[in-house]
């Protein structure tokens, strides 16, 4: 394929869009420095004669000991099956790579982790799609056979639930490096906010697959959540719009089709969980992985120690290394889901919830938060938050700490501090709250406003905000802040979750 | 008026009628549905409720209390976030997050921001006692024995 001039790069930098076409032998050629007759993936230029490109400094043998092929001939001379996996990959993937992306305390190989994650969620997802029926009167019976008759059902079911848990982790896991190593500077705020839709995306295809064994478990989880859709009527029914405007019944009609969990609200959770969220994320993971090629590849500082690093053939390097952290996390999974069983209570009894009622350990923040308002605790703070996550990359775009956890040390002290600081106001507060009561039990028939607006959910975000406002003035830095701000937030949250999974029990009754 | 002026004009105002259409029945969409309709419920007779409790009566999901002078009706849902309230000596409390409400269904303590529902009773020829769901009315309100 004839390659123009315009096309020619530096060899392996992909400074902009570089979807050119690769040649048909989807040969690895060494480039060189001038750029001479490669294009953008240093691949064979068709045109170019023998002697045009200097072969000597193109390596005889690859990492893998094997033979680098350098030209069509030898390119057609080569497997097919192995020229269709390195064409396969280095479609994906860009020709070269920094070794600073390869190092593994640096992104700790969550992206991929969570990437090999989803695929076996699909492929265990598919597999209990063949036996689940998604209708009231018989969703619990198919999960029923799926575990105790189809073959390998309790198996494959395991690891579905196991590889979804997983996945609510490693994603905030991932978001936490993401953050913490600066990477959503230099240029990378698109990525970011794929990065959050796609968190937010977790979140809900896990929430909706939560219902579909219609136990109890499911039941109350779902009614719960849908109630807090429709806790702004507790916003609404104060400033006394209801009537005319009821956002909340509307958030719920919207979820589950009318104001109880039903036939059509398992019907739309089975359609969000196999067919809309699993496309949907598909397209982001593929926008993710367009950004990344886009913005450079992977974050890195930007020093001269780093930029001296030559970089690397992606074919087989980070083929081999992600090879295998995708066996690594197929046989984690598939280990512990032999041990570890995924619940199912008894079927689901709309009158009788369990107590206590507890929704997935991911949304126990939540669950305790909404134990104080319903309103504040399931909207208001969620939704601040998630505009705080969408605005960090447009207000803090100091591109000097791309790349370094904690933006080093100054930033590290900062995050410390942080820590200590939410870890204070949160729990102090609720142990106010638990020993000696909140507003309705010292002003009994107090405005409903009183509680809405104060409780430990906005005190403590309010109290974060102030520290975050004042590390940017004292400190001058809008990276401080936003690592402040993040910090006491994600401490607040990991907080408010071991409280909701470890502090109460029946009633919602504080236990130690 | 030029033939295209008229034409444009006519689509546009067709578009404005369109979309003007569509804004409203989208805006609809949050108007609470109050006042329609019409459930109303047959809970039971009058032996089906021992004197001085509250009967839960699990298809609804309301108690009936009968005294000696009538009976009421009052929703079993919490007005929090929905799950199903037990009755206990003191009123009614809700296992999921701990609101409490007296026995006249108003909040005690916890996160609850409403009171609970009470609901018009009325009696059907056949001696049925029926609940309107449809029909709030307050905890004073009963429907009185002859």
């Amino acid at each position: 394929m004839p390659v123009r001039n315009s096309d020619l790069h530096n060899d392996g930098d992909i400074n902009s869009g570089d979807g050119g076409s690769d040649s048909a032998g989807g040969g690895v050629d060494g480039g060189n420095q001038t750029g001479g007759d490669h294009n953008a993936f240093g691949a064979f230029d068709s045109n170019a004669s023998e002697g045009d490109h200097p072969e000597s400094k193109i390596p005889e043998k690859d990492g893998s000991g094997r033979k680098v092929i350098k030209t069509a001939a030898a390119a057609a001379s080569v497997h097919p099956r192995r020229r269709m996996s390195q064409n396969f990959f280095l479609h994906i993937h860009a020709p070269k790579v920094h070794p600073f992306s390869l190092q593994p305390g640096y992104t700790l190989g969550l992206g991929i982790i969570l990437g090999f994650l989803f695929l076996i969620m699909i492929f265990t997802g598919v597999l209990l799609m063949l036996h689940y029926t998604p209708s009231v009167s018989e969703a619990y019976n198919s999960v029923k056979e799926i575990v105790f008759t189809v073959p390998g059902g309790r198996l494959i079911r395991n690891m579905h639930r196991l590889a979804s848990n997983a996945m609510v982790l490693v994603v905030f896991l991932h978001m936490l490096r993401v953050f913490y190593t600066g990477s959503y500077l230099g240029g990378r705020h698109l990525n970011w906010l794929f990065g959050v839709v796609m968190f937010v995306m977790v979140l809900l295809m896990s929430f909706s697959g939560y219902l579909l064994p219609w136990d109890q478990l499911s039941y109350w989880a779902v009614t719960i959540g849908s109630n807090i859709a429709a806790s702004a009527r507790e916003l609404t029914d104060l400033l006394g719009i209801t009537g005319v405007f009821d956002i909340g019944g509307f958030l719920q009609r919207v979820l589950i089709g009318g104001e109880t969990v039903g036939q059509t609200a398992l019907t739309r959770f089975f359609m969000l969980h196999v067919v809309f969220l699993p496309v949907a994320m598909l397209v982001f993971i593929g926008l993710h992985f367009w950004r990344i090629r886009k913005d450079g590849g992977l974050s890195r500082p930007d020093n001269a120690r780093v930029k001296k690093m030559e970089k690397i053939y992606a074919w087989p390097a980070l083929m081999w290394v992600e090879l295998a952290i995708l066996i690594g996390v197929v046989a984690v999974v598939l280990l512990l889901s032999f041990f570890i069983e995924s619940p199912l209570l008894e079927a689901a009894n709309p009158t009788h919830p369990d107590n206590p009622a507890k929704s997935p350990w991911y949304f126990l923040g939540i669950q305790e938060l909404v134990s104080y308002s319903a309103f504040s605790g399931g909207l208001l703070i969620p939704v601040l938050f998630l505009y705080f996550l969408i605005s960090i990359p447009y207000k803090d775009k100091e591109e000097e700490f791309t790349g370094i956890w904690f933006s080093g040390q100054e930033g590290l002290k900062v995050t410390l501090w942080s820590a200590i600081a939410a870890f204070a106001i949160v729990v102090i507060q609720v142990f106010v709250f638990v020993k000696w009561g909140w507003l309705r039990d010292w002003f009994p028939g107090i405005s409903q406003w009183f509680v809405l607006l104060f409780n430990p959910a906005t005190i403590s975000t309010g109290g974060f905000v102030v520290i975050a406002e004042l590390v940017k003035r004292r400190m001058g830095s809008t990276r401080m802040a936003a690592l402040a701000m993040f910090t006491m937030a994600i401490v607040a949250l990991i907080i408010f979750t071991v409280i909701g999974i470890w502090f109460r029990g029946a009633n919602w009754e504080f236990g130690v | 008026m030029e033939r295209r002026n008229f034409i444009r004009r006519a689509a546009l105002t067709l578009a404005s009628a369109a979309g003007a259409v569509l804004g409203v029945s989208f805006l609809r969409q949050f108007t609470r549905r109050l006042g329609k309709g019409n459930r109303r419920v047959k809970v039971g007779k009058l032996n089906d409720f021992p004197v001085d409790t509250y009967t839960f009566v699990e298809d609804q999901k309301i108690f009936v209390y009968r005294d000696h002078e009538g009976m009421r009706a009052v929703s079993a849902v919490c007005t929090h976030l929905g799950c199903i309230v037990q009755h206990t000596e003191d009123g009614f409390e809700c296992p999921c997050h701990g609101s409490c409400y007296d026995n006249k269904g108003e909040v005690t303590s916890g996160p609850a921001p409403t009171p609970l529902v009470w609901y018009r009773v009325a009696k059907a020829p056949d001696g049925t006692f029926i609940v309107n769901l449809d029909q709030k009315t307050d905890a004073s309100e009963k429907f009185r024995f002859a």
